[in-house]
């Protein structure tokens, strides 16, 4: 059994830890460090509740090895920002004003995925808003409500508003 | 259609408005703590060690391998288990077989995926490798994998005491007199699959030992299966606690016990918490599914298009044991003729054993598969006599007052031809189709689900309202939160009342030891049942307040008016300050002159008897009904359906939080379509082929247009403010409205769900006079 | 379910990484962008002795030169869908790599892991295919350069030796009157295609008449296939209606015996690949002349 010792950087912050090879990074986010906005839901990298930001870019985290994401931005939803004097990302404050989160377990995923468009393609329609979030699952609100409020938090953006941090 | 609608409240500062408060910030923040997210101390990793045959005798188990393994804690077999067996009463014991379900098999496997042993180790990933070193050797039997041929005499038993659990029979009038007086008659034969319920959340939970009782935190709907619990254990029913967490979804999955018995065996076992996590995969295996049916329809109507006689028989595969089934399909049976005035009705409903996976509760219960049968019967109907499939609906409409098959009597108005209007109104123009091979189509469906549980078993709920010395408000209910807002709208309820703001509000819930029975989150029973006993704790605690308060301002007691944490004298009163008391000070004057705060409050729904030997009596409290409606285009060269547009209207009596509502409206309806469309899990000889998330396909967020929500107030309905329960009801009209939309482009009818591609395109070729053996 | 435990190597070099395969031989597997990979070793269907991590081997970016567009093995989907070099030499991967998984399969997956992984259901391989594409194998001995159609051996099977490693993928540029398209039919969309169709048309100068016509197809076998070029070869010199177009996408379908699955039975796919078939014809023509 291999052990490494590896540098996470995760929301801003450093910590050294040794992993097994074999430990995904949604084990040691979730079991070792506490990160329970990062959710197993099927471990195929299907639906989405284990999305992490790594760089920036949306990713699995039981599809990384921890020790792959060593070094790296990991950013969980905990990590993103919010201006606001509420503590909130825009994008936060849209879903829940709009009712984009039901039982909640997807949330997470949703809003990184959705936060990491936003940069790269602020103009996103409604139909390029759902092919995004193809890859996370929502069993509870149909959909719907959480486009409302990427579509609203998008628009925002475009107006310059908000930044897309 | 609203005329006797009556609304009765017109306040509603708090209820009726969109909030976004209590648990949908902590779940847009990330920091909701779901089941799998305490980590107690010293805590083992469970997993369950299940059957890989469908129909067995277990010859051998052999733990030696395993047990050697470093790191394992336990390896629980069935006689490990001190009390190993369930006998599931769902019906309350009027009429299906008792049948003993092992917590652990023992001798006999039933099914794939059925518990024979349990391990707890150090880690996931040893307990994960134990039980791969656990040996089962099996003799294989013969199993039956359909309920058709389960119930034929030489077909293998699955239990000895017979393989139908039950067989309901409901009738009103003389349905052959009825067909008699009939001028057409249309017949069909509807077959659904069994179905996931596929929360995001897989089932969950961590126990551990404390002060000697065992505590489980857990996904579960129902935290009043810490009886059986401790049954189970062999312990008094003090011994054993059980804390809901919020659940990441739960839509009936969850309202049998899932990972608990087994986490309680292993934390008494090793004395140490344990946390268990279902993989996704073992979750689709093995969980309880919705019932396929196979449903035989044949309906009767004069020429004018009046609905004189159904006839139903309905077969539900109960898989291999009882779980919920012999309510699920008396539901089933209660609304097989949905909302429609039928005077000759014979309805037979029976629930029937294979050596599939277990069926039980799923949104809809049984009511939702006979609203593709009686939907589609409709259309039929429509056809046969060249009808407009609205106008046939609007005339036979069930209305307030009416006789409905069971002999009850419709206490509240039926909104449904409201909601149909409303739902083709907003439709408007039919497309034309986008390409030559493409074809299009429009469809609807109407449906009534009950909500409440059944009434014979005499349904309760508490509350628990403490108004605090700062004018706070404490709610404690046992009610568990599935993610629909179940504790939220009790704040909202109590704070109309009692004018506490919703900051003001805390609601703490779901915890045996700690808050007041309310009696589990299904049967769309909640709003009704815990709704209304806030409701009624929040007037009662008023009834304390007032006379303080009146007297105080100078005033009424019925000029009082509970506002933004302040009590005031409508119109000014004789003594008190202009801008009246603050809830602080109203409570520090009652604490003075003794006047409790602090109360707790049972609500007791109707009670009744059914008689299951005349098919006759009292069911459900009352029912929320729907339309939904939608059009698609076919592309008639590969069968695929396009989902246009997709428009869900409910009457929900009053909405408490219209967001909420809409929300579980659009869910409901989305999960509808994934069951018309797409979802199936296929099962080879009770093997399950669809065990990938990748494989068993719910809705992703590209693949539907919108879901248009529109909500009908009709301001009556049973729970608090006249509402209606919304949870289930948005699931059923899916499927048929797809059906009756794809009929209409295709000019042929599906009856089989889901309807692939595959199928809708095998439709086509019989339109075009060709046939083909596909799937 | 957790993987079982495995020993782990981060080779910064394709060198280093070829001699550990030489060392670990049957007991190692290559991980690349892992979204078929850590899926199996999640569920324990895959138990390796040791994974070696090529993530660290440096990825220079798709480079054109002499009529090749060659992609490094470690090339990811997101970066096949927005480096301009590849939209210009290769507009067919570009549509295909629009069909694979979701936006987290496309910012881990490479081509490299994908065409390794030879799933037969894989919309890069049939692309690869379609296009007469090449893929490098390297071992310690040297590199060795074999057509994409001699890569797919069976299901999740390649000819890739013991030893060599997959470098690289060269599809060569086509002419500026060329047309492709790639379409398939999904269940859901972003999930296995159950059936995708690559075709190619290019036109002789005066971009009228077919000049080459090919068609590649995934799903329909156990590895993603060439049509049957003596099929395809009918197009040469043609004008060819739709519905002849249909008839030929039927002959090509009763060269293949599909899979029956869960999603589909092997009819339905037929008669998807004699619809797809057209369909993707009619399209590349028709972009071919435009």
């Amino acid at each position: 059994m291999s052990t490494f010792e590896v540098d996470l950087h995760v929301n801003g912050s450093r910590r050294q830890l040794d992993v097994k090879a074999e430990e995904t990074l949604l084990d040691v986010l979730h079991d070792r460090m506490g990160m329970s906005d990062v959710r197993y839901g099927c471990g195929e990298g299907v639906c989405g509740t284990c999305t992490v930001l790594i760089d920036g870019d949306p990713v699995s985290a039981c599809l990384l090895l921890a020790v792959q994401a060593a070094g790296r931005e990991i950013t969980t939803l905990r990590g993103l920002e919010g201006s606001a004097p509420d503590g909130l990302h825009p994008l936060q404050r849209t879903m829940l004003q709009l009712g984009g989160s039901q039982c909640g377990f997807c949330t997470p995923g949703v809003i990184l995925t959705a936060v990491s468009l936003g940069r790269r393609n602020p103009t996103a329609t409604r139909d390029e808003i759902r092919h995004e979030l193809v890859g996370n699952l929502c069993r509870c609100t149909g959909y719907t409500k959480i486009i409302d409020a990427i579509e609203t938090y998008l628009g925002e953006l475009g107006t310059g508003t908000i930044d897309a941090h | 259609m609203l005329t006797d609608a009556v609304v009765r409240t017109s306040t509603g500062r708090v209820v009726g408005q969109r909030h976004a408060h209590h648990d949908f910030i902590d779940k847009v923040k990330g920091t909701m703590l779901y089941a799998a997210d305490h980590q107690p101390p010293g805590m083992l990793h469970g997993r369950v060690i299940r059957s890989t045959v469908p129909s067995a005798r277990i010859v051998s188990i052999d733990l030696g391998a395993a047990r050697d393994l470093p790191g394992v804690a336990a390896i629980l077999v069935a006689d490990d288990v001190p009390h190993n067996s369930l006998i599931v009463r769902a019906s309350g014991g009027l009429g299906e077989l008792a049948i003993e379900m092992p917590i652990l098999a023992s001798d006999r496997v039933r099914y794939t995926g059925e518990p024979i042993a349990l391990v707890a180790a150090e880690t996931q990933q040893i307990a994960d490798h134990a039980a791969e070193l656990v040996v089962i050797t099996y003799d294989e039997l013969t199993g039956v994998f359909d309920p058709l041929g389960a119930m034929e005499a030489e077909s293998p038993l699955v239990h000895d005491e017979g393989n139908v659990l039950v067989n309901w029979h409901i009738a009103r009038g003389d349905a052959q007199l009825g067909f008699a007086r009939a001028d057409v008659v249309v017949e069909g034969e509807y077959v659904t699959q069994l179905v996931e319920h596929a929360y995001l959340e897989p089932e969950t939970g961590v126990a551990w030992i404390e002060d000697d009782v065992v505590t489980i935190r857990a996904s579960t709907q129902v935290i009043e299966h810490a009886v059986e619990i401790a049954r189970i254990l062999g312990l008094p029913s003090n011994k054993v606690r059980v804390v809901a967490a919020y659940m990441g979804g739960g839509f009936g999955g969850k309202e049998d016990m899932t990972v608990e018995p087994f986490l309680a065996l292993l934390a008494w076992s090793t004395r140490r918490p344990v946390r268990m996590i279902w993989d996704r995969q073992e979750s689709l295996a093995a969980s309880t599914k919705r019932h396929p049916m196979v449903m035989r329809y044949k309906t009767g109507a004069t020429s004018d298009g009046r609905l004189t006689a159904q006839q139903v028989e309905i077969i539900g595969d109960a898989g291999a044991y009882p779980y919920l089934s012999a309510r699920i399909v008396f539901a089933a049976a209660v609304v097989a003729c949905g909302p429609y005035q039928i005077a000759d009705v014979d309805v037979r409903s029976l629930a029937v054993f294979t050596n599939n996976v277990p069926t039980s509760a799923f949104r809809g219960f049984g009511a939702m598969q006979v609203t593709f049968a009686y939907e589609s019967q409709m259309d039929r109907l429509a056809e046969a006599l060249h009808l407009d499939p609205a106008e046939l609906r609007r005339r036979n409409f069930l209305s307030k007052g009416d006789v409905i098959p069971t002999g009850e009597t419709l206490q509240t108005v039926v909104a449904v031809g409201e909601t149909l209007d409303r739902a083709l109104a907003r439709l408007g123009e039919l497309p034309v189709p986008s390409a030559p091979h493409k074809v299009v189509g429009r469809g609807f469906a109407c449906n009534m689900q009950p909500y409440g549980r059944t009434i014979w078993f005499r349904d309760q709920a508490s509350a628990w309202l403490t108004l605090q010395a700062d004018g706070s408000l404490l709610i404690r209910s046992g009610v568990t939160d599935l993610g629909a807002g179940q504790a939220a709208s009790l704040c909202q309820i109590a704070s109309e009342v009692l004018g506490v703001p919703l900051a003001m509000v805390s609601v703490y819930i779901g915890d045996t030891a700690l808050t007041p029975p309310a009696g589990g989150t299904f049967a769309t029973r909640q709003l009704y049942m815990s709704g209304n006993a806030t409701l009624a704790a929040a007037t009662d605690l008023r009834g304390r307040l007032d006379p303080v308060a009146a007297q105080l301002l100078g005033c009424a007691a019925t000029d009082l008016d509970y506002v933004d944490g302040r009590v005031l004298a409508i119109g000014g009163g004789s003594l008190g300050p202009e801008l009246g008391l603050s809830l602080a000070e109203l409570v520090s004057e009652c604490a003075r002159r003794g006047v409790d705060t602090s109360i707790l409050t049972v609500w007791h729904a109707d009670v009744g008897t059914f008689d299951p030997v005349l098919g006759q009596g009292d069911t459900f409290p009352d029912y929320t009904y729907g339309t939904h409606a939608t059009d698609v285009e076919v592309d008639t060269d590969t069968g695929e359906v396009k989902v246009l547009r997709y428009i869900a209207v409910h009457d929900v009596g009053r909405a408490i939080n219209p967001m909420r509502v809409e929300g579980q409206i659009q869910g409901g309806a989305m999960q509808g379509i994934g069951y018309a469309l797409t979802e199936e899990i296929v099962l080879d000889q009770g093997v399950n082929n669809s065990t990938l998330f990748t494989n068993y396909l719910i809705p992703n967020a590209s693949d539907y247009p919108d879901i248009e929500a529109e909500v009908v107030e009709s301001g009556e309905g049973r729970g608090p403010f006249g509402a209606r329960g919304i949870g289930e009801p948005p699931i059923g009209p899916s499927a048929p409205a797809l059906a009756n939309a794809i009929t209409n482009a295709i000019g042929a009818r599906p009856t089989r769900l889901p309807m692939t591609p595959e199928r809708v395109l095998g439709l086509i070729d019989t339109t075009r006079g060709k046939s083909w053996n596909h799937k | 379910m957790a993987s079982a435990p495995f020993e782990y190597l981060a080779p910064s070099t394709f060198a280093e990484a070829i001699e550990a395969l030489g060392e670990y031989g049957d007991a190692a597997v290559i991980l690349a962008g892992g979204q078929s990979l850590v899926p199996m070793l999640n569920l324990r269907l895959v138990q390796p002795g040791i994974v070696i991590d090529i993530n660290g081997v440096p990825n220079d970016g798709p480079v054109a030169n002499g009529g090749w567009l060659t992609l490094p093995a470690l090339t990811r989907h997101a970066e096949i869908l927005s480096d301009p070099l590849v939209a210009v030499a290769a507009p067919m991967l570009v549509d295909a790599v629009h069909h694979v998984g979701n936006v987290r399969v496309r910012n881990r997956g490479t081509v490299g892991g994908s065409l390794a992984h030879a799933d037969p259901t894989s919309e890069i391989g049939a692309a690869a295919l379609c296009l007469g594409g090449e893929v490098v194998l390297t071992a310690a001995s040297g590199s060795r350069t074999v057509p994409v159609d001699d890569l797919f051996v069976s299901y999740l099977t390649t000819s890739i030796a013991p030893g060599e490693l997959l470098t690289e993928l060269r599809l060569p540029a086509l002419n500026g009157r060329s047309g492709v398209s790639f379409v398939e039919m999904v269940r859901r969309t972003s999930d296995f295609a159950i059936v995708a169709v690559a075709a190619l048309v290019e036109l002789e100068a005066d971009a009228s008449t077919v000049k080459r016509a090919s068609v590649a197809l995934s799903g329909v076998s156990d590895r993603p296939r060439l049509a049957d070029s003596s099929l395809t070869d009918e197009l040469i010199g043609q004008e060819l209606p739709y519905a002849r177009l249909r008839s030929l996408g039927a002959e090509i379908a009763a060269r293949f015996e599909p899979p029956d699955d869960v999603h589909a039975s092997a009819s339905y796919r037929l008669r998807l690949i004699e619809v797809l078939t057209a369909r993707a014809l009619q399209q590349a023509m028709d972009r071919a002349r435009s």
